[in-house]
């Protein structure tokens, strides 16, 4: 199956700094791919290099990135693609919103602006979309101001912001955090339902294995600026290749299931610091010289692709 | 000295706050609504709820950071509800907290030698060249070095933030540390890191801790008991094994339900409640669940349901399930 978003070898430097440093991923037709790491693995700028919203400083260089076949090197492309072929549902919805226009004025202006609307037609369409996130009373939500309404509610609307250019992607950038989780898990199942009934993709970044296991049907596991392994999520929860993915999945399960969770010694590498050939080496319980010095291989097993010279086969594993 | 049958005790524990409504109007709204709690020496004690639950209301009032309008709590068996001056002081020493963002909650302009020496110059009267040994030693305890002391929090890590954060809190000894969502800002490898921490230091000391969170994984894993509240209200608290298992509230199964898993196989379920949680000033005079829950019934409109032990120690404020 053709990938619908392919990207290879993306980096990303800023004032000198590696942030990404060659991301490897693919996002197929129809499939929710959840992007994890922890804080500095480079998940939003990889999510912002996609669609061109990079702090100015930033520079970008891909080795190959198409959408739908379509070269997306060139900024101009990425521009135009931004809201009308891939949609942003960002991580602080009341934040992203105007707080000095009414909700309605907002998606408005989006569908004139995305679709050539008129006022009227935009309107009528506004409250479909509006409809179409669950929203109840959807006249009261178009002529409320975001802060009359909840967390919840206001993540639903910009949820309908990202849906009004009919977009074949729809990236979300821990679209939950901060939100409750009774609340988390109707904005999940909803975006989860929008994504299939427009035949869309998803991309969900998130620090949440939790939110993954529930919604994403293949995963990407990002360490200092990388993707380090990658595969179906039933493959990487039963036991992922790379040993980072692999303990941050074991840690999550036995805080799960009451066991102890054997820590990760160490800590997540800065920005800019001096880096082994592969960056998880010194924590890694397994690693030996090669990892120091030689660029790990990718290694295609058990559904997965990973970096590493000493991957962990499940059928290694002892169960 | 004897050994206290309990660390903390709260009995009908009440915060009411006046909120102005209108010109000459006022409504009152009950942060904390009668709770009685109680953790024994080297327990863990986690208090879940949502957003205007009302667990970091009751934090406070426990430390008493806050005067509670109605109620009485028990530190060690003493009341220290009306304590005051010198006396407070010296109680504080036995009940400390460790926030929730460890950069907001050190001074930036302190050593983090100073920041720990800080409950023990307070509390103990000890001199800050007195304080200099327990302070390295504490550090070291907590998993940093000696010479941290002479760094700034700017200088560390999120997780070395909160080791200090939680050297400052054990210094003083304490029988009781509230633990205010100690690790929803760290990352997942250092959550862990921070969680068989808290556990050692509770085994090797016999440490209370009430731990506050929203994040239910963690919960599992540290609670041995466990208070579930909504809207000011305890309505269900028990061994957390049990209630983990076998919830009885409602607005417990729908918590517990909509709680992600780290298991593909495991999906969440969130159709079960109706709505948002409401204020705490539209609160029905019976259930606080009243208007959301799928099983009320006329009954549980306008006619509260106290706590019922349904199990040992196991109690539920509902009238259906009860």
């Amino acid at each position: 199956m053709r990938a619908l978003l392919e990207l290879t070898g993306l980096e990303v430097e800023i004032e000198g700094l590696p942030i990404l440093r060659g991301v490897d991923l693919e996002v197929r037709p129809g499939e929710i791919l959840g992007v994890v790491g922890e804080t500095g693995a480079g998940k939003s700028m990889t999510a912002r290099s996609i669609l061109d919203l990079l702090p100015t400083a930033a520079t970008v260089s891909f080795d190959r990135c198409t959408f739908d076949g379509e070269d997306f090197i060139p900024v101009r492309a990425r521009q135009q693609a931004r809201g009308h072929r891939i949609g942003f549902v960002p991580q602080r919805p009341r934040g992203s919103l105007n707080p000095v226009f009414r909700v309605g004025k907002q998606l408005v202006d989006t569908l004139r602006r995305l679709r050539g609307m008129t006022r009227r037609e935009a309107k009528g369409e506004a409250l479909n979309l509006l409809r179409s996130v669950h929203i109840t009373d959807p006249e009261r939500v178009y002529r409320s101001y975001p802060h009359e309404l909840s967390g919840g509610m206001c993540q639903r609307v910009c949820i309908a912001i990202a849906l009004a250019g009919e977009p074949e992607l729809i990236i979300a950038d821990e679209p939950t955090t901060g939100l409750d989780v009774t609340i988390q898990a109707e904005i999940l199942r909803l975006l989860r339902d929008v994504i299939s009934e427009h035949n869309a993709a998803g991309m969900l970044i998130t620090h949440d294995l939790g939110v993954v296991a529930d919604v994403c049907d293949r995963v990407a596991v990002m360490y200092a600026g990388r993707v380090v392994n990658l595969g179906a999520t039933e493959e990487i929860y039963r036991g992922a290749l790379h040993p980072y993915a692999n303990r941050l999945v074991s840690i999550a399960t036995s805080l799960d299931t009451g066991g102890t969770p054997r820590e990760i010694p160490g800590r997540v590498p800065n920005p800019g610091d001096d880096l082994a050939a592969c960056a998880f080496a010194p924590r890694c319980s397994r690693a030996d010289t090669d990892c120091f010095d030689q660029e790990p291989p990718l290694v295609d097993a058990a559904g997965q692709l990973a970096f590493c010279h000493h991957p962990i086969h499940p059928a290694k594993v002892a169960r | 000295m004897t050994e206290a049958a309990t660390t903390l005790e709260l009995k009908d524990l009440t915060r009411v706050f006046e909120i102005k409504t209108g010109a000459f109007r006022h409504a009152d709204l009950k942060a904390v609504d009668e709770v009685n709690l109680s953790i024994a020496p080297g327990r863990t004690l986690a208090v879940v709820g949502e957003s205007g639950s009302g667990k970091t209301t009751l934090a406070r009032l426990i430390l008493r950071l806050l005067e509670p309008t109605g109620g009485k709590v028990f530190l060690e068996n003493t009341d220290i509800t009306d304590m005051d001056g010198t006396e407070l002081e010296r109680m504080r020493g036995r009940m400390q907290i460790v926030f929730q963002d460890p950069y907001d909650s050190l001074s930036p302009w302190q050593t983090v030698g100073r920041t720990v020496a800080e409950p023990l110059v307070l509390h103990q009267d000890l001199s800050i060249e007195e304080a200099t040994e327990p302070v390295a030693r504490m550090l070291e305890r907590v998993g940093l070095s000696p010479e941290h002391a002479r760094r700034y929090p700017h200088e560390l890590s999120g997780g070395q933030a909160q080791r200090v954060g939680i050297a400052r809190a054990m210094i003083t000894n304490p029988a009781l540390v509230v633990l205010d969502e100690p690790t929803s800002s760290l990352d997942m490898s250092v959550q862990s890191q921070i969680l068989l921490l808290l556990q050692s230091l509770q085994e090797e000391r016999n440490i209370s801790y009430l731990f506050i969170s929203h994040d239910l994984t963690v919960v599992r894993y540290i609670a041995h008991d466990l208070a579930v509240m909504y809207l000011g209200k305890v309505v269900e608290s028990g061994p957390a094994a049990e209630v983990f298992a076998a919830p009885r509230h409602p607005y417990t199964e729908a918590l517990l339900k909509a709680a992600p898993r780290p298991d593909p196989s495991y999906k969440t379920d969130h159709v079960y409640l109706v709505g948002e949680q409401p204020s705490a000033l539209d609160r029905a005079p019976g259930c606080p669940l009243y208007g959301r829950c799928p099983i009320a019934e006329e009954v549980c409109a306008d006619t509260p349901q106290h706590l019922v032990e349904i199990g040992p120690r196991h109690r539920v404020a509902c009238w259906k399930r009860t």
